[in-house]
């Protein structure tokens, strides 16, 4: 493993010390002079034709400053997938049409909250109810309603894959199987409701604070719907109270901020409510998975063919990206030589779901793996053995995707397979106990650039001054995960100073380099990463070349930056400080300060990632038999992210993946009557707590990733998908019960279970 | 949602409390911890013009026991302190549990028992216990005072036998018999800021090896926490046997009026109910023999 | 009507005049500028806007103003005053990670500080049912508990260097 100074330790998170104070500011904590609070009437029905909205009452309540509808709007649509405009599908405001309880119809903003909050009472919205459809069975349908003019087949989105000859691949099979999966939908569950903030200049420029992982994205959709310059929007990220996925687009609320606020010409701020997040907001897609796979006698896969329905909801949102890399994932992990995927994205008059945590994978991989132990046992052959014979390692191709650089997916097997006790725990355990396998394979950004941004996919800019600091400033997105901390560690590393030399200033549009994508899909790490790398390499040659002609050194001395000085390797007393070699490269340039850009954009890395992540991971569990609850007593997890650049973080999001995961199998789903979500409030929307964590032990896989800033690449999103297949599979093991369509709930085990 | 506008009110004694309790007619709305009635505030389920807080009544504070009379929990002693009170643990083990692991800490930092049983929710998660121990509530009006067996206290969803200018002053358990024991069991789908799917509590006396009395409460299962009285009547005067127990579990399930909803369905609301109640007979008896 | 109230908050007084539909968690985040308590769910679920009111952690979007009118209010901000040393809470959460998005940190360390000033010794399973009522969808809770842990031994140990001098 090579070795780092500050890359590969414990730093504290950069962030740690305000957030623990409180003093770390959040869109919601800020106020500005003569603000307006804004609040958003969505629709009550889930499929309506709009006939009338009468504003006059609200408009003429004490202390409403504006109320606007889609009317009001320039009615513009937008969505991420700007490459292809037809799939931008959603106005700002409702125009003319409802599709899912909590489409938003009108906004307000008035002096403070309560009276925002008594005028949406006072807007009279005459709806025409339409038919609705609330599963994908349905809205296929020949006669089903239509849900979008343009899309009258309600499948928004069609991606098929195929490689090798799957016909063949069939034949050549000595057992094949066809299984169907069904997933729910659930929630991100970040901390922090969503909250946008917008302010106007005299120019009529607009600044938007708000909480999201895409200030770049926000910024683009933003002015386009105004119908705006781009560069006369900026968009600061403050500190952001999580996201996993469910803040990765432009939001109703952050148009109608930037609107009022050009209307009327004060600040408006909005926040969502609890109630509004779960009711009507992102969620992770509920998916029907048939996957049918084909083994010989010794386990060896020969074929898969997948086809996967994605409910869409109302909107587009991130659907169409769920929907291109859950047919990755699907031949992601295993060696496929021969696959066919078909997926489609179905719309339903739903809250439309979006990118969550792992962007597909935990519903592609649950199918993935339970099927694995499902052939495993009827090929006779352990879980552990069958997924050795068939895991990708490094050199792999997987066709128009990837050639898979570092791997360390086999030893990851290994590992949780050694830590566990799993062979002697599978034969061993009593009734109502059992241990489970899952594994994942995950990306570390993605290379399809559906945004189709006319920029690098990530940027930096490193300004050093002779007193012997740095500036970064960098468009990445911190929403909690920390890349602040672990781009100030690559760069101190990179430049050989301390942490506390380094100042950041990362997702301000206005102020950052263009631009950055934003924190999703693993991508900030690696990307944002080397980006950063870049910029130091380019700053580091000027220090070199002045340290050269300083010293007179000889053309072929080696010089680097280290400890907080610049010198030559072999003669670290032809050296200086940091400092002072700036000033020696300042002063030569006659006093034009020493900046650098630097940029990173994945090429010739096929469409899907430039490197992959790998991991497994054991469950134990214990099953009470009479009620069917589950009680999970131990996690082993081995996991191969490259180099680790802050293991405190790495295993902390390892741990909240956990504990995301155990959601997901066991406890989280959003509970439907047809449109209308019924759980709204986190006493009935279950996300584990901290006494339902089990105890953990992991291995980091050692491994180094070359196209990864000093060997990392992704770490704990992959991560998001192993969990619910590793307790399925125990559950399974300590009751015969086996789980086709998550969660794993106390009713369905009881049903389930084999009685003895 | 913000809070709806509403006057606020603070009495020093209980006499101006139920004044204003009077005068303020059915627009008025009594404030013990708060926890639930402020949610459905939010909610937009209860808009009162006037809120009537308790907190200020001395009197209603505290949480008193005497071996004689039993036990005497204030209307606003808060969840906390009825779990962590030495007696309680000591003599009502049942109710301890039940306070101590509802809801979440500041949630019982804040709420009160009284509070959770006016609420009359079916899953309110002290009645089965206080129920099956045999509990009174006292309640207080402008005329004067009466008490309610607290089985006969929950009329449906949200309605108590509460008449308008009444405010429950007191929740009055007896002292437990020799030989006597209760139990709490519930199933939920996590460890903290949940709510019972299921809950059952059982209270035995015994004499010998015979069933003297039993009482058996079922939470979450009916529009009110219920007594299974069939099984109550059954197991009385009999033998105390692993046969009669189970007999009786599946007697309750037979009573139990479950519905299906966000937190289980009826099928498995019913298998509940068997599972629990033979748990909770199981314990009880155990508390029973070593009382 | 409103009200007027008397109360401190991390030590400071207010005298002020409230309308009583409003919570205490709006009186400290609008009125006060006291925005480290946060407001994750308004129904007393989530545990973003703990506080302590003497001594004691409560959801502050369930509590009213009015009901504070002569009590002692502690916040994340208390904890340790601007530019001072950190509590040992806020250091063990520093450390150990327990820190990521950071909006559950502030209810997390009060619910913390209630646990150690009630139960010193806390053990694990103490610790994760002493946050019952906090939810945090980073970290997995298990940095947080460690925190707690570490939290609780750092001020034994400050403590009991207090009782040799």
């Amino acid at each position: 493993m090579k070795r780092f100074n500050i890359v590969g330790t414990d730093v504290p998170r950069t962030d740690a010390e305000a957030k623990a104070r409180g003093t770390a500011i959040y869109t919601d904590d800020m106020k500005l002079p003569g603000m307006l609070y804004g609040k958003i009437l969505r629709s009550p029905l889930p499929h309506a034709l709009i006939r009338n909205i009468d504003i006059s009452r609200a408009a003429s309540l004490p202390g409403v400053k504006c109320v606007i509808t889609g009317e009001d709007t320039p009615k513009i649509k937008y969505g991420n997938w700007r490459l292809f405009p037809e799939t931008q599908d959603e106005y700002p405001l409702a125009v003319e049409k409802v599709r899912f309880i909590g489409d938003e119809v009108a906004a307000v903003a008035a002096i403070d909250n309560d009276t925002a909050e008594e005028a949406l009472e006072l807007i009279k919205v005459e709806y025409e109810e339409l038919p609705g459809v609330f599963d994908v069975d349905s809205s296929i349908l020949p006669a089903a309603p239509v849900i979008h003019d343009y899309c009258p087949s309600n499948i928004s989105v069609n991606r098929k894959i195929k490689y090798g000859d799957i016909e063949k691949g069939f034949a050549e099979a000595d057992y094949v199987r066809e299984d169907t999966f069904t997933m729910q939908s659930v929630s991100h569950a970040y901390l922090e409701p969503c909250s946008a903030l917008a302010q106007v200049d005299l120019d009529g420029r607009i600044t938007l604070w708000t909480s999201t992982q895409v200030p770049y994205i926000i910024q683009c959709l933003l002015a386009s719907t105004l119908n705006m310059r781009e560069n006369d929007i900026r968009v600061i990220k403050p500190f952001v109270g999580g996201g996993f996925g469910g803040k990765m687009e432009l939001r109703a609320w952050e148009f109608c901020a930037a609107f009022i606020a050009k209307k009327t010409g004060r600040p408006v701020k909005f926040t969502l409510s609890r109630e509004e997040e779960f009711l009507t907001g992102r969620r992770r897609h509920p998916m029907k998975i048939r996957s049918r796979v084909g083994f010989k006698k010794d386990g060896t896969l020969v074929a898969k063919d997948l086809r996967i329905q994605l409910d869409g909801g109302a909107y587009n949102a991130m659907g169409p990206t769920a929907t291109f890399l859950c047919g990755n994932f699907g031949a992601m992990l295993y060696r496929y030589p021969n696959y066919r995927f078909h997926g489609e994205h179905i719309y339903t008059n739903k809250p439309p779901a979006s990118a969550m945590r792992g962007f597909g994978a935990p519903q592609s991989l649950y199918a993935t793996e339970i099927q694995m132990n499902l052939a495993a046992e009827e090929l006779g052959i352990d879980p552990i053995d069958i997924r050795l014979k068939n895991a990708q390692v490094s050199g792999d191709k997987i066709p128009d995707v990837a050639t898979i650089s570092s791997c360390g997916f086999i030893e990851s097997i290994k590992a949780v397979a050694d830590m566990s006790g799993w062979k002697e725990k599978r034969k061993n355990l009593k009734p109502g106990q059992g241990i489970g396998i899952g594994c994942y394979s995950f990306i570390s950004g993605g290379v399809f650039n559906w945004f189709n941004t006319q920029y690098p996919f990530s940027a930096a800019e490193v300004r050093a001054f002779s007193d012997g600091t740095v500036h970064l400033l960098t468009m990445a997105s911190d929403i909690g995960q920390g890349s602040d901390t672990v781009l100030k560690q690559i760069l101190a590393e990179e430049l050989g100073l301390n942490m506390g030399d380094i100042r950041i200033t990362s997702a301000d549009t206005s102020m950052t380099p263009q631009a950055d994508l934003g924190s999703w899909g693993s991508r900030v790490t690696l990307m944002a990463g080397n980006a950063v790398i870049d910029a130091a390499k380019k700053i580091k040659e000027r220090l070199f070349g002045a340290l050269s002609a300083r010293f007179n050194l000889n053309v072929i001395h080696e010089i680097e930056c280290k400890n907080g000085r610049v010198q030559a390797v072999t003669r670290p007393d032809y050296g200086l400080t940091f400092g002072e070699a700036v000033a020696l490269v300042q002063k030569a340039n006659r006093g034009e300060p020493l900046v650098a850009r630097g940029s990173y954009t994945p090429r010739g890395k096929g469409l899907v990632t430039p490197a992959f992540g790998f991991g497994a991971q054991v469950a134990e569990v214990e099953v009470d038999r009479q009620t069917g609850l589950v009680e999970v007593k131990q996690m082993w997890t081995a996991h191969d992210c490259g180099t680790v650049i802050n293991p405190r973080s790495v295993e902390g999001q390892l741990a909240g993946s956990i504990q995301m995961g155990l959601g997901y199998a066991l406890s989280e789903q959003f509970v439907m009557d047809g449109g209308k979500t019924l759980n709204t409030s986190f006493v009935d929307y279950k996300m584990p707590t901290a006494a339902d964590m089990p105890p953990s032990q992991v291995v980091h896989v050692d491994t180094y990733e070359p196209e990864g800033p000093m060997g990392a690449k992704e770490a704990g999103e992959g991560l998001a998908s192993p969990t619910a297949p590793a307790i399925s599979d125990a559950v399974y093991h300590a009751t015969g019960y086996r789980c086709m369509d998550l969660p794993v709930t106390p009713e369905k085990i009881l049903e389930g279970m084999k009685k003895d | 949602m913000r809070l709806p506008k509403f006057e606020y009110f603070e009495p020093k004694t209980l006499e101006a409390a139920l004044n204003l309790l009077t005068q303020n007619g059915n627009n008025a709305h009594l404030l013990a911890g708060g926890t639930d009635v402020l949610v459905k505030m939010r909610n937009g389920r209860l808009k009162p013009e006037a809120v009537i807080g308790l907190q200020g009544i001395e009197d209603l504070n505290g949480i008193h026991f005497d071996s004689g009379k039993g036990l005497a929990i204030g209307a606003t002693a808060k969840l906390a302190e009825v779990a962590s009170n030495p007696d309680v643990l000591k003599h009502y083990p049942a109710l301890a549990f039940a306070a101590g692991v509802m809801a979440n800490v500041q949630v019982r930092n804040m709420g009160t028992i009284a509070g959770n049983l006016c609420n009359a929710a079916p899953s309110a998660e002290n009645a089965p216990p206080l129920m099956a121990m045999g509990a009174e509530v006292a309640l207080a009006n402008l005329q004067g005072d009466r008490r309610i067996a607290l089985h006969q206290f929950f009329r449906g969803p949200g309605l108590t036998a509460m008449e308008h200018g009444e405010i429950m002053t007191a929740i009055l358990v007896p002292f437990p018999v020799p030989k006597s024991g209760a139990s709490y069991k519930r199933v939920s789908a996590r460890c903290g800021v949940d709510i019972a799917a299921v809950c059952v509590s059982a209270w035995v006396a015994l004499d010998g090896e015979v069933c003297k009395d039993v009482r058996i409460v079922l939470g979450a299962v009916a529009p009110t926490p219920m007594r299974a009285v069939g099984a109550e009547s059954f197991m009385r005067e009999q033998t105390w046997t692993q046969e009669l127990i189970e007999t009786a579990a599946a007697q309750a399930v037979q009573e139990s009026k479950p519905i299906s909803d966000v937190r289980a369905s009826a099928d498995y609301r019913k298998k509940m109910v068997a599972v629990l109640t033979l748990r909770a007979l199981e314990q009880a008896y155990e508390r029973a023999i070593k009382n | 009507m409103k009200h007027h109230i008397n109360f401190s908050v991390n030590g400071d007084d207010y005298s002020l005049a409230v309308d009583p539909w409003r919570t205490l968690n709006e009186l400290l985040r609008e009125d006060l500028n006291l925005t480290g308590t946060k407001l994750g769910c308004g129904t007393g679920d989530c545990g973003a806007c703990t506080v302590m009111v003497d001594g004691r952690t409560v959801s502050s979007c369930l509590t009213l103003a009015v009901s504070v009118n002569g009590k002692s209010v502690t916040t994340v901000e208390g904890l340790a005053p601007s530019g001072e040393e950190l509590h040992p809470i806020q250091e063990s959460f520093i450390k150990t990670g327990a820190i990521q998005c950071g909006f559950c940190t502030a209810g997390m360390e009060m619910s913390a500080l209630h646990l150690l000033n009630n139960n010193p010794e806390p053990t694990e399973k103490e610790i994760r049912a002493g946050l019952s009522g906090n939810l945090c969808r980073c970290t997995g809770y298990n940095q947080i508990v460690e925190a707690i842990s570490v939290a609780a031994e750092q001020i034994r140990d400050s403590e009991h260097e207090k009782e040799e001098r």
